[in-house]
């Protein structure tokens, strides 16, 4: 067990649970205000799509570190070809299978 | 509830073998699972501490990943509120969007009392979550075997690609997503995940702002 690792993931927990239990936990339900909602729908889009970025454009993948680097990342290319899978189908599985095929063609091509 | 799972094998396999792909062990990837019982935060999570970010980034974002627990629970809470407290806590640790979407869709027509109704929830939750550890194990287990060149790291990024393409259901949703994005780009070199934070608000902020001006 690595004691920094639990550390984080049991705060994160902790975060977790307070929201999940936020109206369960607390007896005084009430409406929550209408712009408070409005803004909740949106926090997805936005807190998604700024974590996909540095995983697409930041660190080496796997391959990198084991056979070396190539002229072009695969990454930006994988995850547009990905994308435009998702769009096609709407299904998250074949996004997945498309993607990482995408990253394996990309890299093994420069080689 | 069956139509349902299928979906969870998948994530709970890359939940579980992200942490080993980044150098931790089962236990510790078995540890997150039951600690948090939340995938995407649970993702999250991993790739921010393999990215270095400090632990206040890493709890901002769990939070902003899983306010929408909040609209949740303020949905289901007036059908479980005369529950004891510890069947609450259960019942909010338990929460996922999975039980969310069962409840709210059959509280509302059928005429239970309060022991029906708990039951139903932990029916569903209890399945839910056996499948998620027992994925999020397999996955761990999986993940000790499988050689780093394998690149299974690139699984979260998609991951989370879908899942953020999937929300984008209207304009205002579309503006969110390209502001974050677009200043998550702009702010990769920016210490302490600054872009990540100024992406994820200033995208809620163009979205907003778009939703009240194109009114």
């Amino acid at each position: 067990m690595t004691n920094g690792f639990l550390i984080v993931v049991a705060l994160a927990g902790l975060v977790t649970l307070a929201l999940k239990c936020a109206f369960i936990e607390g007896q005084h339900y009430f409406k929550l205000p209408q712009w408070f909602t409005d803004s909740l729908e949106l926090v997805p889009p936005a807190v998604l799509c700024a974590l996909v970025i540095p995983g697409i454009f930041q660190d080496d993948i796997g391959l990198v570190n084991a056979f070396g680097p190539v002229v072009i990342d695969p990454k930006p290319i994988a995850a547009g070809i990905a994308a435009i899978t998702f769009f096609t189908t709407k299904k998250t599985i074949p996004t997945l299978i498309v993607g990482m095929a995408s990253l394996y063609a990309v890299y093994w091509l420069q080689i | 509830m069956l139509p349902l799972l299928p979906g969870v094998v998948p994530f709970g396999l890359i939940a579980g073998f992200t942490p080993v792909s980044f150098g931790y062990t089962w236990i510790d990837s078995t540890m997150g699972s039951l600690l948090m019982f939340a995938g995407a935060s649970q993702l999250a999570t991993y790739q921010l501490m393999d990215e270095g970010a400090s632990l206040w980034v890493i709890l901002m974002t769990v939070a902003a990943i899983n306010l929408r627990y909040v609209l949740y629970s303020a949905s289901i809470a007036p059908y479980l509120a005369n529950a004891n407290r510890a069947s609450r806590l259960l019942a909010g640790y338990g929460l996922t969007d999975q039980i969310f979407a069962i409840c709210q869709r059959d509280y509302p027509t059928h005429d239970w009392n309060l022991n029906e109704r708990m039951a139903y929830y932990g029916g569903g939750t209890l399945v839910l979550w056996l499948l998620w550890q027992l994925c999020t194990l397999a996955g761990a287990l999986i993940g000790q075997v499988i050689p780093v060149f394998w690149s299974l790291e690139f699984m979260i990024p998609l991951t989370f690609l879908a899942l953020a393409l999937n929300t984008l259901r209207t304009n205002a949703h579309r503006v969110t997503a390209l502001t974050g994005a677009g200043i998550s780009f702009l702010g990769l070199e920016l210490p302490y995940n600054l872009g990540l934070m100024l992406g994820s608000l200033l995208g809620m902020l163009a979205g907003l702002l778009y939703k009240r001006f194109s009114r």
